[in-house]
């Protein structure tokens, strides 16, 4: 079997991560914008595990599963403030929420 | 585990028991006064268990790898069960408005306790991000809480969504970081750079560019950090969430979340030894490092020169006194690594009682307007209507300011002693710019407090603010001007209190 260099993995989380990131700053629905973060947690997931491979431990891995935990807390958060935004201006467009300035 | 070990977790275990207990005190009987007198039980025996244990523990105590109990973090332990006190006594000021009860309110307010508490004695990535989290996610819901606030939604998205993504750089950063180390552990780096035969090893097995890695892995680090302390290149949400937030919360951020957050940053700043040691020390972190302290400490200062909204303006201070706080970390020998922690906990101090004091007031006034919004002008004559609050606000204002004789400027002393040790001149004079630019805007709130209000002067709308207050709020009102006054006055009292430790 042929091993995978550690820096191919991380350049992989990277560029998935830069995905994640530039749908979380460009997307008007705010619901991509939750997926789009989720995304961004996972290309991190995908760098513990790499590199908890490559250390050969079990420490990569059970950052994974604390970072789903995470996830998944804070798309029931994302998910609860979007049937908010719902009912007050009937569309989950992000500039309804600009009218905070100074 | 031994009986140590559990004994110098108590406060911790503490509050996480708490939380369990109020869950089942909500479903056994839904009464707002019960909590509310149940949460800061709570937090006083916490209080009390952190500090029978900051005047025993002779050492360090390390609880498995993720954990390690120092006086260091129980002091700054302290100083966030102080503030989430006096953010239970104002919520409940704040909540009696409305019929329903708040349960929830006490019971996120004890997980962000928990996530502080976790924060400050952690010792190891993976604790980093439980407090971490435990910490935002539950100010999320508090950020949002008053679901009729027109602001409310916007607030807590904002806050969310931001938070969110700081925490994936911070969480990227890790990985890169321990894809580098192969520890999760703070402590083990030193380890990792004394001996680069497993460095080597890493390189021969998996290629090369790894310390590029670790470098990329630490700024990313940083950014999520960063954020959370709303320094200056991402200091862009605090405002709205500050404004936005109710009182009891925007104190809470103010507070215990920078505290933890800060104090972690330090443990994991400093027990990388590389930063600290002069040899090997990294030029282009401590640069980084400066460049964050001194755009927060100029750009903070200036944004806050033209508001007009108390909450505003605060959230621009804030981040000035981040940036001036930061000036700790830029340590170059590990002697002054005790006094480095010694200032940033006396300036924490500080700032603690001070914004306690200022949010205090909001929220009493607040209450006494009616309304969500308050201005700097709604505070017009207040001196002359109600001497005792007004005396409160000023010891607060002039100890963020600096002025001798309050807190503020002992820490501020302590702050430019390591500065001047650590010869970072740019920084001072940063220091010394930024507290100019400070006193304008922090006289103009004393210059209105002592504006005679007549008829000709009083805007539209405008009431003189004449409230009367309980007795027991004034005896808390006097216990706090007291306090500030004489750690003021007496700064040994406190400086002595951290020099014993360790």
């Amino acid at each position: 079997m042929i091993a995978i260099p550690l820096s191919h993995i991380l350049i992989l989380a990277s560029i998935l991560f830069v995905i994640g990131f530039i749908g979380v700053i460009t997307r008007k629905n705010t619901l991509f914008i939750l997926m789009s973060l989720e995304v961004m947690l996972n290309a991190v997931g995908v760098a513990f595990i790499g590199a908890g491979s490559a250390w050969q431990q079990a420490d990569g891995q059970v950052m994974f599963i604390l970072i789903l935990t995470l996830a998944a807390a804070e798309v029931a958060l994302g998910l609860a403030l979007l049937i908010q935004m719902q009912r007050r201006f009937k569309s989950l467009d992000i500039d309804n929420l600009s009218k905070l300035k100074g | 585990m031994t009986q140590l070990m559990l004994h110098s977790l108590l406060p911790v275990l503490i509050v996480a028991f708490g939380i369990v207990l109020s869950l089942l005190l909500i479903a056994w009987r839904r009464s707002q006064k019960l909590i509310l007198i149940f949460t800061i039980t709570i937090f006083s025996v916490a209080l009390l268990a952190s500090f029978s244990l900051f005047v025993d523990l002779a050492d360090a105590v390390q609880v498995t790898t993720l954990v390690k109990v120092d006086s260091y973090g129980l002091f700054a332990f302290m100083l966030v069960l102080v503030a989430s006190i006096a953010v239970s006594v104002l919520s409940s000021m704040w909540l009696t408005h409305t019929t329903e009860v708040h349960d929830e309110f006490f019971v996120l307010l004890q997980l962000v306790v928990l996530g502080a508490g976790i924060l400050v004695i952690s010792d190891h990535y993976a604790s980093l991000f439980l407090g971490f989290e435990l910490l935002s996610i539950a100010l999320v819901g508090l950020v949002g809480y008053s679901r009729d606030s027109e602001f409310s939604v916007e607030t807590s998205f904002k806050y969310l969504v931001l938070s969110a993504c700081a925490s994936s750089f911070m969480l990227l950063g890790i990985a890169f970081i321990y894809s580098y180390s192969g520890s999760l552990s703070f402590s083990t780096e030193q380890l990792m750079f004394d001996n680069m035969s497993d460095l080597s090893i890493l390189v021969r097995n998996y290629g090369h560019g790894d310390v590029l890695f670790y470098r990329v892995g630490f700024l990313l680090f940083m950014v999520g950090i960063a954020f959370k302390l709303s320094l200056a290149p991402f200091h862009l949400w605090t405002p709205d969430v500050y404004q936005g937030a109710p009182t009891p919360v925007t104190l809470l951020l103010a507070t215990v979340s920078k505290i933890a957050i800060f104090i972690v940053l330090m443990k994991c700043w400093f027990s990388q030894a590389i930063f600290v040691d002069t040899k090997s020390s990294d030029e282009n972190m401590l640069f980084l490092m400066s460049i964050f302290a001194i755009a927060s400490m100029l750009i903070g200062n200036a944004l806050a020169l033209k508001q007009q909204n108390i909450k505003r303006l605060l959230a621009y201070s804030s981040i000035a006194h981040m940036g001036y706080l930061l000036i700790v970390l830029i340590v170059i020998s590990p002697q002054s690594v005790a006094l480095a922690w010694q200032s940033a906990l006396f300036y924490l101090t500080a700032y603690v009682l001070a914004s306690i004091s200022i949010f205090m007031t909001v929220q009493l006034t607040q209450y006494h307007h009616n309304k969500s919004e308050l201005n700097v002008d709604d505070w017009q004559g207040m001196f002359w209507q109600n001497p005792s609050l007004a005396v409160l606000i000023i010891v607060a204002i002039l100890s963020l300011a600096g002025i001798p004789l309050t807190m503020g400027f002992i820490g501020k002393f302590y702050l430019l002693n390591v500065a001047v040790q650590a010869q970072q001149w740019w920084l001072i004079s940063a220091l010394i710019i930024g507290s100019g630019i400070g006193l304008f805007y922090y006289l103009r709130i004393i210059f209105v407090l002592f504006t005679i209000v007549n008829e000709k002067n009083i805007a539209k709308e405008l009431i003189p603010v004449s409230l009367t207050l309980s007795p027991a709020v004034n005896f808390s009102v006097m216990i706090v001007i007291i306090l500030s006054v004489l750690l003021g006055i007496f700064p040994d009292l406190l400086g002595n209190l951290l020099v014993t430790v360790n």
